[in-house]
């Protein structure tokens, strides 16, 4: 019987990269990749940025052209969704009828925005995952317009930093003391604050949300308190939840695929890569989301090294970064556990390093405007993790 | 053009931003790779542009390391 090959359950870059790397690397079975949307995989980072200003086109922001996948033999199925896995019979079930069966899985559905149950229904209120939804919101970033986002992370940051430059009048509402605190602190949260109150955004910090008044669009948002604010448009941004549920039933995890560091589950030839996996992270011992656009690169990639059978790699510190206000800002490593942040540079200038330490070893870090900062940051960190593997790097320098 | 590019394979994560912008001096396999030479200023221009800041750019006439 011929090889039924390989199947990619997710067509974003996790997926793309996993399908790329096996046909650079000489397979030649078949490779299947099911996309929910109807858009052929395509690239995120730009649907907050670029795309949202309309400064870049949507079919620009697709990984590859359409002759790549025809050249690759790498079938596109768009428009579609897995319902189930059987791993025994070792096939995916689609929505709508039909299955795939499979040599090897690839668990690539990535994550869904968190949405807020007061707010459903109302046409005027946007999630931002999707090229589609970019679109949609795009219409609505008139100036003069008055623009909500409710939750103040990266996505909600990069859409106040778009929206402000179209002309828009934009008001951040987020629960905590400052943006990212819970990542951050409060101390570089409040950085963030600064930035886009000197902008002009309105900040709302440490608000909580009642709930929001309308017909058929919210026309205002109601604060703790009984506060009412008028909006035209609204951006919810409070995080995503991996987009798993479908695989209820087949002995996989539902709330993030657990994976080792190579990208296997605990089913045979079943792997997971990206928002929808919960890899182990060697560095801390645990199991953890990523949810960055490195970590699913770097683990399509590696699955597609596993499946082949060759060494995967040793998974890089996590690393993300994001432009707001022609700033670049950066991060690597593991801020969670750290106890002391210490600062170089000017923050008031937008040119500064935070750097985050566990007992005085760096363990994170934050550059704003210094990309320069990060590899010395990032071999720092390193040596807290990996000491011997440095020492024995500098001795083989030396010898 | 004096300036040498190199590219730290364990911090690329293959964004492909200096592809884009100096095609004749880097390749996108699965991190990015040196194939050949080019204007000293495209060369520190995909430097500056790495979201991962892999690329180390060494000016060959002097020794020095110009990025980062």
């Amino acid at each position: 019987m011929e090889d039924p090959g390989v199947v990619i359950i997710g067509g974003g870059l996790a997926g793309q990269r996993c399908a790329e790397t096996l046909r650079r690397r000489g397979y030649e079975h078949p490779i299947r990749i099911v996309c929910a949307e109807s858009d052929a995989p395509y690239d995120r980072p730009p649907l907050s940025k670029d795309v949202l200003a309309g400064a870049t086109e949507p079919e620009e922001v697709a990984f590859r052209p359409a002759w790549w996948y025809e050249e690759k033999q790498v079938d596109l199925l768009l428009g579609c969704r897995a319902k189930s896995l059987d791993p025994r019979q070792r096939t995916v079930a689609l929505e709508g009828g039909g299955e795939l069966r499979y040599g090897e899985l690839l668990i690539a559905t990535g994550s869904a925005a968190r949405r807020l149950p007061f707010l459903e229904g109302f046409e005027n209120v946007h999630y931002l995952r999707t090229l589609a939804d970019s679109r949609r919101l795009r219409d609505e970033l008139v100036p003069g317009a008055r623009l909500g986002i409710i939750g103040a992370g990266f996505i909600g940051q990069e859409v106040a930093a778009t929206a402000l430059r179209a002309g828009v009048e934009v008001t951040m509402i987020e629960a905590l003391e400052a943006p990212l605190a819970g990542i951050v602190g409060e101390r570089v949260g409040g950085w963030f604050a600064d930035l886009h109150r000197s902008e002009g955004v309105t900040m709302r910090l440490a608000t909580m949300l009642e709930g929001a008044r309308g017909n058929g669009s919210v026309e205002e948002l109601v604060l703790a308190g009984g506060e009412r604010v008028a909006f035209d448009s609204v951006v919810v941004g409070i995080g995503s939840a991996p987009a798993t549920q479908w695989l209820q039933g087949s002995g996989l995890e539902t709330d993030g695929v657990k994976t080792d560091a190579a990208g296997r589950t605990r089913l045979p030839d079943v792997y997971a890569a990206g928002d929808a996996a919960a890899s182990f992270d060697p560095r801390l011992g645990v199991h953890a989301r990523a949810e960055h656009w490195d970590a699913a690169a770097w683990q399509g990639a590696a699955v597609a090294r596993s499946m082949l059978g060759d060494y995967p790699g040793t998974p890089p510190l996590p690393s993300f970064w994001s432009d707001q206000y022609d700033v670049r800002i950066q991060y690597v490593g593991h801020a969670g556990r750290a106890d002391g942040v210490y600062i170089e540079g000017d923050p008031g200038e937008r040119d500064f390093t935070a750097v985050f330490t566990q007992g005085a070893v760096p363990v994170a870090g934050v550059a704003v405007g210094r990309p320069r900062s990060i590899p010395r940051l990032r071999d720092k960190i390193e040596r807290g993790h990996f000491p011997a593997a440095h020492i024995e790097q500098e001795e083989a320098r030396a010898a | 053009m004096s300036y040498v590019p190199t590219i730290d394979p364990g911090a690329c994560a293959a964004h492909g931003d200096c592809v884009d912008i100096a095609p004749e001096v880097f390749r996108l396999d699965e991190v990015a790779v040196v194939i050949g030479t080019g204007p000293d200023d495209l060369i520190l221009d995909a430097a500056a542009a790495c979201p991962s800041v892999a690329i180390t750019v060494v000016d060959d006439a002097s020794g020095e390391t110009v990025y980062p």
